[in-house]
């Protein structure tokens, strides 16, 4: 099992620390984090490596749904889980970022650890590797397959 | 729900100042586990030790200013709460933390009182610590001042309602 590259984009330090923390006592996988200050940050420390991304809103030079928008641009980003973690809380602005930002999950601040791993189970397997898109589609046809059957 | 221009209104709309009491309740049992009890009678306003957190919902009408008043043992306790450990008070962490506090608490009082026709959008929090400390507003905007008493200990929330920039 490798480490999953993950990216933690925060302007809170304690809440990048609370994110890591989290997600290192779900032991649900192994990961290796690079820490953003901002959008504008994270975007100079996004690479190809990168395979998952927890993304706060709230943020100075750039906010999270820039960032977020700025990186599906690029393209060829699709298969990299954005996971919103953030004290905005009304559906407009979940809307907005599903929508709009192109994010896969949503977390509102303050998150428990059932929360985030109700969200990663969405995007990591039990072997503790990122779902590829193909298993995603292989889960779809199996479920279709399954109702064929009913 | 507001008129455009503040004027006419002495006293912060009821249902804006019992959605934040609710939001308080709600933010701090998420990180306390423990609802901290709402006391009408907060006292005289005195100067305080410890620590505070400025943020705002506002749109291109109104300002709802928010200001947490955190005494420094309630903020060392919050700390160990929300940490896993006891932050030194004097740390860039703590004020870190009082930053985050007031974020989320504004995030649930923007979608609260969007429901009462306040619609707006949370500024950046910012954190201030010193001992001696004054709320003192400017231009004598509407006030409400809220006392809570958490597991903590006790804290306030000032709020002040102001009309945004454009209409000065």
């Amino acid at each position: 099992m490798s480490k999953i590259k993950a990216l933690v984009v925060d302007d809170s330090k304690i809440m990048r620390s609370a994110v890591k923390r989290t997600l290192d006592q779900l032991m649900l996988a192994d990961f290796d984090y690079t820490e953003a200050l901002d959008g504008k940050d994270a975007l100079d420390k996004f690479n190809d490596d990168v395979q998952i991304i927890f993304l706060d809103w709230n943020m100075p030079n750039m906010t999270g749904v820039e960032f977020s928008q700025a990186i599906r641009k690029k393209g060829n980003t699709e298969h990299i889980p954005i996971i919103m973690i953030t004290a905005e809380k009304s559906m407009g602005k979940v809307d907005t970022a599903l929508n709009e930002g192109g994010a896969n999950a949503y977390i509102t601040k303050p998150f428990t650890a059932d929360s985030v791993f109700k969200v990663l189970s969405r995007f990591i397997d039990k072997d503790g590797n990122m779902i590829t898109e193909n298993d995603e589609s292989e889960k779809k046809s199996f479920f279709k397959d399954m109702l064929k059957l009913k | 729900m507001l008129p455009t221009k503040l004027d006419a209104i002495k006293e912060i709309p009821a249902p804006i100042i019992k959605s934040v009491i609710s939001c308080v309740e709600n933010t701090f049992a998420s990180i306390s586990g423990e609802k901290p009890a709402y006391i009408e009678d907060c006292g005289s306003d005195v100067p305080m030790n410890g620590m505070i957190g400025n943020i705002a919902v506002f749109n291109s009408d109104h300002t709802l200013s928010l200001m947490i008043a955190i005494p420094k043992d309630t903020v060392v306790a919050l700390s160990e709460v929300f940490c896993g450990m006891e932050l030194p008070y004097e740390s860039d962490d703590m004020g870190d933390l009082v930053g985050e506090i007031s974020n989320i608490l504004a995030g649930d009082v923007a979608a609260s009182i969007e429901t009462i026709g306040f619609v707006g959008q949370s500024s950046l929090p910012t954190a201030t610590r010193g001992s001696d400390l004054t709320l003192f507003l400017p231009n004598k905007p509407p006030t409400a001042r809220l006392k809570f008493q958490g597991p903590a200990g006790e804290f306030w929330v000032n709020l002040a309602l102001s009309e945004s920039r454009r209409h000065r």
